[in-house]
């Protein structure tokens, strides 16, 4: 058919009457998704911390959108992912672009350092945040709408020190920690929670980023002869290779860590050298919830490998069902209802535990201490902040 | 901080193992800025992508494009198979990075080499995943104790093996003709191919030459270190530096180099601060270069200008 003046008129004629009177029944039968933004390392340094926090939500979305009791408006949840990289100037680009994606909600990078970067862009818009990163500073930034759905660095870092004093009967404590925003967050809650019990540590020691040879740290702790060492970091790949070499160079004093300690990638890359050591984590398997166990079961079926729980995937997954349960319960997506509604968070059931918001959006507010017997993560004690 | 003799020896052996491989891999960066004038900023990947293909065929159960495979192979075969392979890839690296380049000046393939880094990198995690992997040492135990002193045999390894392809340099280069044809087109391709020297095969034996130095750098290291995509990355960044302060150019330079940071970095982590580590070395890679813009062995370099 020639499309002449007269025959282009009548085709989108036709077009917009169809429009008009049925297609919007047809078309409309595929409903809109929710547009959940995600902001993971996947490359970089940190690829394999962002991995988990993809599988995590990838997970999630892919059971909340087979179950019609879960979805909202019958509207399947959309992942829209951005990149972070390993650096904060890329976090910050990744965030602008997801900004213009529609999206409703965003989950940020675990990375706290990235997160404070991205703060000044947060602030300027009023949707959810979900975070991960768990420096104190990040739910006091200023930004409207910031949750937080692990135990903050308060809460584990005065965990870790009274374990270490009062369990360990530690009265010369060293510290050992990376030189990111958690490392040194983490080493600060630590020496202020020696403060209010009197002491200071005998050994303070940071290490440089992408440092790979300990030596110098080790020795200068060892020299400084503790009764027990405390580590605030966040790589599972350096915290496997400090154990390594806490070992050759035999500092062989209780080790009480950060939750990378009970990371499943950096215990099974240390071995046998972690085997004894302590650690503040969010979550131990065997201790928990139907919640986890479900997850647990789901994940390994889908990724034939354990997850990383508190550090990678748990929190993750909890963000994406927490947001579900409330775009289903308020019968609506948008931004300053759910942050409302957020805020109202009680008691809701996740694989990491019970959460309940706080005026600053911290939803965690108690960790395990977990000990490495033979490879295994055994829960020792609960402390709540 | 009171001297302790002990402290100050293991601080040595750390710092000398991590400087041999700081020195391994910027004798690779040397080697070939001397044959084609241009920095080969894929070093680094010369050194974690045989480790990567090494742990494949070493470890009992490894996901390889995420389908787990079992080779497990015994330890020497695998270094042998892995440094065969690698011969390959430095005259597939000559010839796809560099051949058809090397008449359009050396920003196109100091590019090129940009290039293969990232694509390696990127590869490699497709590949082999995000995953840090530990590499089986060829020591049954991680630490020798003599008293209070504690030394891991890899390090002594490190040295030792460094210590021995540092010997073999200087034989071929002194004492083969191979070397001296390296020479000869490392100081003027034209006059060397003038006297009859086939300027391309040696460049293609530079380039692999290169790969294996960074190959035995990743198979020595990667047990402490364990494999990750970026582990080439940071040594290449510390090698570079060393083969600056040596004399870019200077294969004495790259290795006195290359042990000077590892040495300083570590004694300096421990005397004033683990924190400004990194400082330290840069700090007094200026100052080097303040005082000898050349570098510490530069005059080869200066001679070639």
């Amino acid at each position: 058919m020639r499309l002449d003046r007269k025959n282009f008129l009548a085709t989108t004629g036709a077009v917009a009457a169809g429009a008009a009177i049925g297609f919007p029944a047809i078309v409309g039968a595929a409903p809109e998704p929710i547009r959940l933004g995600t902001i993971p390392c996947l490359t970089g340094s940190n690829a394999l911390l962002g991995q988990q926090e993809h599988e995590g939500a990838a997970l999630a979305v892919e059971e909340i959108n087979a179950r019609p009791d879960k979805v909202y408006g019958g509207r399947p949840f959309e992942i829209v992912e951005e990149d972070a990289t390993n650096d904060n100037q890329s976090a910050v680009s990744a965030l602008n672009k997801l900004l213009g994606e529609n999206v409703v909600a965003i989950v940020c990078p675990v990375l706290s350092t990235q997160v404070q970067a991205m703060a000044p862009v947060m602030k300027t818009h009023e949707i959810p945040w979900m975070t991960g990163g768990t420096a104190v500073k990040n739910t006091q930034l200023g930004v409207p709408g910031m949750f937080r759905l692990r135990g903050s660095d308060g809460i584990t870092g005065a965990g870790m020190t009274n374990f270490a004093v009062k369990d360990k009967k530690g009265k010369k404590i060293a510290i050992l920690h990376a030189s990111d925003a958690f490392g040194v967050g983490g080493a600060d809650q630590i020496v202020q929670s020696l403060k209010k019990l009197g002491m200071e540590p005998v050994a303070n020691e940071q290490y440089p980023k992408d440092a790979k040879d300990f030596t110098a740290e080790i020795l200068k702790i060892k020299q400084a002869a503790p009764d027990v060492v405390l580590m605030y970091i966040q790589n599972p790949s350096d915290t496997a290779i400090i154990l390594k070499q806490v070992h050759s160079l035999a500092l062989n004093v209780p080790i009480v860590g950060s939750p990378s300690l009970g990371n499943q990638t950096a215990m099974e890359v240390a071995g046998k050298d972690a085997y004894g050591t302590y650690c503040a984590v969010d979550f131990i398997v065997g201790f928990n919830s139907n919640v986890a166990t479900h997850f647990l079961t789901s994940f390994f079926r889908k990724y034939h490998h354990l997850p990383d729980v508190g550090t990678g995937s748990g929190w993750v997954y909890d963000a994406v069902y927490m947001l579900a349960d409330t775009y289903k319960k308020q019968k609506g997506t948008d931004p300053k209802q759910t942050i409302a509604s957020l805020k109202g968070i009680k008691n809701w059931d996740g694989v990491l535990g019970t959460f309940s918001a706080d005026a600053e959006g911290n939803m965690v507010h108690s960790v395990s201490i977990g000990q490495n017997q033979d490879g295994k993560l055994h829960l020792v004690k609960k402390v709540s902040g | 901080m009171h001297f302790d003799p002990v402290a100050n020896m293991q601080l040595l052996v750390s710092g000398l193992a991590f400087g041999s491989i700081y020195a391994l891999v910027a004798l690779g960066f040397v080697l070939i800025y001397n044959a084609v004038g241009v920095v080969n900023f894929a070093q680094g990947e010369f050194v974690m992508f045989p480790s990567y293909i090494a742990v494949t065929f070493l470890l009992p159960a490894i996901t390889v494009f995420g389908t787990v495979v079992h080779w497990q192979l015994p330890i020497v075969g695998v270094y042998l198979l892995v440094l065969v392979l690698m011969v390959g890839f430095g005259l597939l690296f000559n010839r796809i990075a560099y051949h058809p380049l090397r008449d359009r000046g050396w920003m196109p393939v100091v590019i090129s080499t940009i290039g293969v880094s990232i694509f390696l990198r990127n590869a490699a995690q497709m590949i082999w995943g995000s995953q840090p992997i530990v590499m089986p040492s060829l020591f049954a135990v991680d630490t020798i104790s003599v008293g209070p002193l504690h030394i891991r045999p890899q390090d002594l390894l490190i040295i030792g093996v460094t210590a021995v392809l540092i010997a073999f340099q200087f034989f071929l280069f002194e004492r083969t003709t191979l070397g001296k044809q390296m020479r000869a087109t490392a100081q003027d391709r034209a006059t060397a191919r003038l006297v009859g020297v086939r300027v391309g095969r040696i460049v293609a034996i530079t380039f692999v030459y290169s790969a294996l130095l960074g190959t035995i750098s990743g198979l020595l290291v990667a047990p402490l270190f364990t494999v990750t995509k970026e582990m080439g990355a940071l040594i290449a960044l510390k090698a570079f530096a060393a083969s600056i302060v040596g004399g870019f150019g200077s294969i004495p330079g790259a290795i006195v180099g290359g042990l000077a940071i590892g040495v300083i970095e570590t004694f300096g982590g421990f005397y004033i601060s683990s924190a400004y580590v990194d400082a330290i070395a840069f700090i007094i890679l200026i100052s080097v270069l303040l005082v000898r813009p050349q570098g510490l062995f530069g005059e080869r370099v200066a001679e070639k200008a």
